[in-house]
């Protein structure tokens, strides 16, 4: 598998405190890849690197080729990077099928005004929101605020789909629901990197796991293997999980 | 309402939008009641001329409401201006009215037989050119700052741009320019700064109807999710903020050879900086008509109640009422309250009837 992701050496300091330090992984082309850790470990200053919203202070991230570190967050998007926030983010004057028809306009998409509500409800088809797409997002729930950010980020086209906590606030039927969305569109041939808190969510569909803790890279590898690891356990998940899940 | 009924679902309510209609209904209307006005607007003055008054044809406008109609298409200009960057894209600029005074001292300075001494079409040329470029010097600085900080440095850059001027001796110092006087010239400057309105509307639909425009609204509803989904924010506010300026230059570069006079005072007046904000504010900010609509009320109101001696007092008053009842009931202005997008709105009342059966 070739890396379509490639983050090398990525250090981010705010003041003394170094919330990203040396974290280095690929993001293979066609994967889902999971981003685990604590509160603070990093995951969302990670993300937010590679999106551009900020510059990292050392080291060097490449996507399909570019090195993006460091560049403005919608040159990034229009190499085909998308992603979501874990506070959602949507526009909050417009319906959801002008909100993803914005997308549809912007990043690697850069459709005609002409054709981008086609594709934005192509979109809001594909993360299960069709029948909400005339919706003002003041009437949205917040689990469909959380679709509503995927189907913008998907309008974009991205090749890569970087997602922040989209399950975190459901309940379990909701994440079942999420988790199956993020199934549909891993199989319409978008690469995906998962930061979550969820357990459940990264055994459920990522093959490989990072596990981000103090900003450093702490396992990477299958889920089991990395749930079974004694520092992962020491620093994250706690004892009594861990052997529920070995165990189980 | 009968109690058998079962309770609705949220969505056939929410989906149900029956503020579509009304809204494509209330921009017919307006259309047509714009092209009237043009159309009056460009025709009665003509029998003010001295030709038609010596056909002996019944005078519609005497010369002070052809000066009025100037002034109220000048406003139209700024205030649709003011509405790309404090409507559209969220940045609500408090100095708009520099650019008004660069185009103005632009024009001045053209025209001015001691100094470069250009034919009128040329400085009407340049006009918007000036504030243009100063826009998109000032703009990567100032548009990095965002709400009252944003409000604070353009009315800072407005006054300081001011201070500047009336200390340059090449522009006049404290004295001011004097533009050559053209003799029987008040229809030519109405028509010139209609087209200029004209132009301001056109350009501000050009706008709302593309990809640029989408990004600015973009931009106002979440700036940091614009960015990440590919909208280049920068070059978007920068570029928002100087065809703003280039418009209001246009009307400050018109307005200078108007008037035949302009000084520091007059081009970079704070009480047209507040009147721009106030019409595009009152008649509905983000909107194409309601800067217009708000320009054509509150000037009219002004030039005919303020200008009066014996109600000026209770115009003032009245005015900060108006405005405080707007902003508070009506903050989406005057097309929002027609097209049912306000609490208070026509459409709402009929639709709160029509619902609980009345």
């Amino acid at each position: 598998m070739t890396a379509l992701l490639s983050i090398q050496g990525v250090t981010k300091r705010f003041g003394g405190v170094a919330a990203l330090n040396e974290v280095s992984f690929d993001v293979g082309e066609g994967e889902i890849l999971g981003v685990i850790g604590p509160n603070g470990a990093g995951k969302t200053t990670l993300l937010n690197c590679v999106s551009g919203v900020y510059r990292p202070d050392a080291g060097s991230i490449t996507f399909d080729g570019h090195s993006i570190a460091g560049e403005p967050p919608h040159r990034i998007a229009r190499l085909g990077v998308g992603r979501t926030f874990q506070v959602v983010k949507p526009f909050a004057s417009m319906t959801a099928r002008e909100n993803a028809a914005v997308g549809a306009l912007f990043g690697a998409s850069q459709l005609a005004l002409s054709r981008a509500f086609a594709a934005a409800d192509e979109v809001l088809e594909m993360v299960g929101m069709a029948g909400k797409a005339s919706l003002p997002v003041a009437s949205l729930t917040i689990p469909d605020r959380k679709r509503l950010e995927v189907a913008r980020a998907l309008a974009t086209r991205p090749r890569l789909l970087l997602l922040d906590e989209v399950m975190a606030g459901l309940n379990p039927v909701e994440v079942d629901e999420a988790l199956e969305m993020v199934r549909t569109v891993h199989r319409s041939g978008v690469t995906i990197v998962l930061i979550e808190h969820v357990m459940r969510v990264v055994v459920g569909v990522c093959r490989r796991v990072v596990v981000l803790h103090f900003g450093q890279t702490l396992a990477e590898g299958t889920p089991d293997g990395v749930l079974r690891d004694a520092r992962v356990i020491e620093a994250y998940l706690g004892e009594k999980y861990a052997r529920r899940l070995v165990g189980g | 309402m009968s109690a058998a009924m079962p309770p609705p679902s949220s969505e056939t309510i929410l989906v149900e939008r029956p503020r579509l209609l009304d809204r494509r209904r209330l921009r017919r209307l307006l259309v047509l009641l714009l092209v009237l006005g043009a159309v009056l607007v460009l025709l009665a003055p003509l029998t003010a001329t001295d030709q038609a008054d010596s056909l002996g044809a019944p005078q519609l406008v005497d010369r002070s409401q052809i000066r009025i109609l100037t002034t109220v298409a000048m406003f139209v200009v700024m205030a649709s201006a003011w509405n790309l960057v404090g409507g559209l894209t969220g940045y609500s600029s408090f100095g708009n009215v520099a650019f008004f005074g660069l185009g103005a001292y632009t024009c001045a300075v053209a025209v001015d037989a001691h100094r470069l001494h250009l034919p009128m079409a040329a400085a009407i040329a340049l006009a918007p050119l000036v504030p243009a470029a100063f826009a998109a010097l000032v703009g990567l600085p100032l548009l990095r700052l965002r709400g009252h900080y944003f409000a604070i440095a353009t009315l800072g850059t407005a006054v300081a741009v001011g201070e500047v001027v009336k200390n340059v001796d090449y522009l006049g110092g404290a004295t001011g320019l004097f533009p050559p006087i053209l003799h029987r010239a008040d229809l030519l400057f109405l028509y010139l700064m209609v087209g200029a309105a004209l132009l301001a509307v056109l350009v501000s639909r050009l706008i709302l109807r593309s990809r640029f425009g989408y990004g600015l609204i973009a931009i106002r509803e979440n700036e940091e999710a614009a960015g990440v989904i590919g909208v280049n924010t920068t070059m978007y506010k920068v570029g928002a903020f100087a065809v703003a300026a280039a418009l209001t230059g246009l009307a400050g570069g018109l307005f200078a050879l108007w008037n035949s006079f302009i000084n520091q005072e007059l081009g970079f007046s704070l009480d047209f900086n507040i009147q721009m904000i106030l019409m595009a504010v009152l008649g509905g900010a983000g909107t194409l008509f309601g800067p217009v609509l708000g320009a054509i009320v509150l000037e009219l109101l002004i030039q005919n109640l303020a200008g009066r001696s014996d109600v000026a007092v209770y115009a003032q008053i009245g005015l900060g009422l108006l405005l405080a009842v707007t902003v508070i009931f009506v903050p989406r202005g005057i097309v929002a309250f027609f097209g049912g997008g306000s609490r208070l709105s026509v459409a709402h009342l009929r639709r709160s009837l029509r619902e609980t059966g009345v």
